[in-house]
């Protein structure tokens, strides 16, 4: 099988688990409590406005008619629309991607930058008190709630110091960069004092993650004999390190980055809440707040399939960055 | 088969960005100078981002005051549900909107009605008020406000033929079914369907007016996310779901605000905002939590604002089911509540007891009347002399929907529980399914017992006790002949005292008859910036026009 081929294969079974993600998120309207007319009505409305909004709304429709109706809008590019704001719900989910984009682009940098250099010290000087911290680190990391981290940044950094900003995103990354492209840096710098905290929060457990995989692969690797073949062959040691056993310790990080990623994009929605981070999370928790359905399917749609596209780009670069990766 | 691999030298590449990334990311940390985003920062953040020249709530060093200028942020709970004034019923899209857009009347921060678009308002009969308007009003884009626009505002709220919108605020001017302009005079006829004591009230506190022309040129969707009110504030910038901007309007029919410009956002936590609060980036948060109340007092930048708000929470008991259909044992679980301990201890002191349906500072409240004393010797003899004694009883309530709920039916379950012959448990509901019970329109349908809470912004008595306590009312689980010929007599009354007298009765048999526990009164608590002066509301509205530099 071709890589064209291999790759088509993998987009036809991600819409069958799209086709899925949509069939379970609709039919989980149905199986929670709470007609969501109570939320949009008050509590003395009459019972015609409750008609009237049901009506409206389409609720009053079989089951089977209201699934097929979405699904034909889906395939259209349709959401539907907010039962709150009778707004577009695929113009409302759209406009806050690029905020849970970047915040957890943000945390993977985070996560790469601090993890790698991390887990190979801890390799490399196993036993040493930089192994110790570095191990101290990675179990912290992993033990640490990111909703409490969250706070706690927030109280020191932002309310005690007054380092950065508590919450908030004033500025995308987008029209930061094309400010700072037309030589003006304070709108990127904004932008970096606001993420700073968030993506430090969301990437804490993905860095002790990553941190204890590195350093587990790179022990692992540097134990194998072609270590100790380029070693006799003269190599030196940091080449040994960093061009060899280094790079084949990064196949199964790659995988777990990729993985991770689609996660930190369905899994910011508490990072985001608790720094007011206008993306799809805070969107999927005001949503549920108000059972406002077309915004919740829709959010979790994206959700589902930015996770399946991501799996899809994991296992084409997985095979890409090993070539013993047979394709089947 | 692999495709052409990328060369090592590109990974390497990769990291040394990452690594840059991160270093400017401290460095922004260190060097971040508020002064200097102030006056470098692009005044329009484009699509995705919004940042304002002025910006108030974001740059972290707590100072809104940029060029002379005097900026304001206000933060929310929640953004808007849009920007039409007549297609919602939220208070916060409610805040959002009042800074633009005006009704008829108007109500001073105690509640009493007071004038606004017009300059005189009288009951010229009992089913028609006439309103005359003021001269010199302007929209934001300029028009004359004329007697049109506001015959078609109100027009557009009870008519769904009107405007294209089935406006959800039709229930709010109860009875008032038409607004006809006066030909030759600059007035308005309110018109209602038989007697409307009610109809100034109302217009008081409802019925936003919007240019007849503007809503008639444009669609739905702009007339959601445009503005053009003649209120103090103009909109400039909206963000959907992030914040919406506002500059004072100069030409206002008052004098200009003294805030210049003005923002509104939104943060869902509560802790979110009380750390926005206390580091400066804004200068109003709405509904602090009462275990933040202390950060926001100790801190010297800072205050709380608390007042008592037009919302009562209670205790309904089904008058058809034993053992609430006895008096005697609906009056024991009033004396069982030790109601200031509950006041005083679950809600941090931020809430007023309550002994009738009718809060202090509304039409029809009885001044004569207290909340039952705690006495648990008097509840256990009413419920022996009651005949249900041994009674297991099941208080539903909501989670989170009002202020402690949860604890409050916790602490009257735990008070019940302490009486020898009851016992009481907490069954926690799901706010909709609980509200689908209470307003399905039979009375079979709502739980026995349940906590509700109930928000009146007519400062009203009927307001309240029509629809939650007479016969057949929207969310009634009671009956009792004489309460409805009171509260419908009261209704037919055109006469103030008359009217005022029946309310009052009305109340006072309430208290006796103990249809509910009488629980409390919520306080609407914000948080305030010292760099401000303004004072809350009672009718949980927040005005920037009120917003003033101290002294």
């Amino acid at each position: 099988m071709s890589f064209a081929q291999f790759i088509i294969k993998r987009s036809l079974q991600g819409i069958f688990v799209v086709w899925g993600v949509v069939t379970v998120v609709f039919l989980l309207r149905f199986s929670t409590p709470g007609d969501p007319v109570n939320f949009i009505a008050p509590l003395d409305a009459s019972p015609e406005l409750r008609q009237r909004i049901a009506e409206e709304l389409g609720l009053n429709q079989p089951l089977y008619v209201q699934y097929l109706d979405y699904l034909a809008g889906l395939l259209a590019g349709d959401m539907g629309y907010s039962y709150i704001s009778g707004t577009e719900a695929a113009t409302r989910i759209f406009a806050r991607v690029p905020a849970t984009v970047e915040l957890a682009v943000a945390a993977t940098v985070v996560a790469i930058v601090i993890s790698i250099p991390l887990g190979v010290v801890s390799a490399t000087r196993r036993n040493e008190p930089a192994d110790y911290v570095a191990t101290t680190f990675s179990l912290t990391g992993i033990s640490t709630p990111n909703f409490w981290l969250g706070i706690m940044l927030v109280l020191v950094f932002a309310v005690q110091l007054n380092f950065l900003p508590t919450s908030r995103r004033p500025i995308g990354f987008a029209p930061a960069m094309g400010y700072l492209f037309s030589g003006n840096s304070a709108g990127i710098i904004l932008w970096l004092q606001h993420i700073t905290l968030p993506a430090i929060t969301l990437g804490t457990y993905f860095t002790a993650l990553v941190t204890r995989l590195t350093r587990s692969g790179m022990l692992d690797e540097l134990g194998k004999s072609y270590v100790d073949a380029a070693r006799a062959k003269g190599l030196p040691e940091t080449l040994v390190r960093y061009k060899h056993a280094l790079r084949n310790t990064l196949i199964p990080v790659i995988t777990v980055l990729g993985l991770q990623l689609g996660t930190l994009i369905g899994g910011a929605v508490i990072t985001e809440a608790v720094f007011a981070w206008p993306g799809l999370g805070t969107l999927v928790i005001n949503s549920i707040n108000t059972r406002d359905w077309p915004l919740i399917q829709g959010c979790l749609i994206v959700i589902g399939s930015s996770f399946v596209l991501v799996n899809i780009v994991v296992d084409a670069l997985y095979a890409y960055v090993n070539p013993q990766v047979v394709y089947d | 088969m692999t495709e052409d691999r990328q060369s090592p030298v590109s990974r390497r590449r990769y990291l040394q960005l990452a690594g840059g990334a991160a270093a400017t990311a401290a460095l922004a940390g260190c060097s971040g100078d508020s002064d200097e985003l102030n006056t470098d920062t692009p005044a329009d953040g484009g699509s995705g981002g919004n940042q304002s020249g002025n910006d108030t709530g974001s740059d972290g060093d707590g100072d809104n005051q940029s060029d002379g200028e005097f900026a304001v942020t206000i933060t929310q709970g929640q953004m808007d549900a849009g920007l039409d004034p007549h297609d919602h019923r939220e208070t916060n899209t409610d805040i959002i909107l009042m800074q633009i857009y005006e009704g008829t009347l108007d109500r001073n921060r105690e509640g009493q009605v007071a004038e606004g678009l017009a300059e005189n308002y009288e009951q010229a009969e009992p089913n028609r008020v006439r309103l005359t308007l003021r001269e010199g009003v302007t929209f934001h884009n300029g028009d004359e406000l004329t007697p049109e626009d506001v015959a078609f505002s109100i027009n557009r709220i009870v008519n769904n033929d009107v405007g294209g919108l089935a406006s959800p605020q039709s229930d709010q001017l109860a009875g008032i079914t038409e607004a006809q302009v006066v030909d030759g005079e600059r007035a308005v006829d309110v018109i209602s369907d038989g007697v409307n004591p009610m109809a100034i009230g109302l217009l008081a506190s409802y019925g936003d007016v919007m240019q007849k022309s503007w809503v008639e040129s444009n669609d739905s969707s702009y007339i959601n996310s445009h503005a053009n009110g003649t209120g103090p504030f103009q909109l400039s910038n909206y963000t959907q779901d992030e914040s919406v901007e506002y500059t004072k309007y100069e030409d206002y029919w008052r004098e200009p605000a003294e805030v210049d410009t003005l923002t509104i956002n939104a943060a869902s936590e509560s802790s979110t905002r009380v750390n926005q609060l206390v580091s400066g980036e804004t200068d109003i948060v709405e509904n602090v939590p009462p275990q933040e109340v202390s950060r926001v007092n100790s801190n010297d930048n800072t205050r709380i604002e608390a007042v008592p708000s037009t919302r009562i929470i209670y205790n309904g008991m089904r008058y058809d089911v034993e053992p609430f259909s006895n008096r005697k044992f609906r009056r024991a679980m009033n004396y069982a509540i030790d109601l200031e301990t509950i006041v005083s201890e679950v809600l941090s002191g931020f809430s007023d007891a309550t002994g009738q349906p009718t809060l202090e500072g509304f039409t029809g409240y009885n001044p004569d009347i207290d909340p039952y004393p705690y006495d648990v010797e008097q509840a256990e003899q009413l419920v022996e002399e009651s005949g249900f004694a041994g009674a297991t009883l099941e208080l539903h309530t909501p989670v989170g929907r009002y202020l402690k709920d949860l604890e409050i039916s916790q602490a009257v379950v735990g008070y019940i529980n302490e009486l020898s012959n009851v016992e009481a448990e907490v069954n926690q509901r799901d706010f909709g399914e609980l509200a689908a019970q209470l307003t399905s329109g039979n009375i079979e349908d709502m739980p026995h017992w349940y906590l509700i809470g109930w928000g009146n912004e007519t400062f009203d008595a009927s307001q309240t006790l029509i629809p939650l306590l007479t016969t057949g009312g929207a969310l009634s689980s009671w009956s009792n002949e004489e309460f409805d010929n009171l509260v419908n007599e009261a209704g037919n009354t055109a006469d103030a005292d008359q009217r005022e007298q029946l309310l009052r009765e009305a109340n006072q048999l309430a208290h006796d008859e103990a249809p509910w526990i009488f629980l409390n009164r919520q306080y609407s608590v914000y948080g305030a910036s010292s760099r401000i002066d303004w004072q809350a509301r009672r009718d949980e509205s927040i005005k920037a026009y009120e917003i003033s530099q101290p002294q």
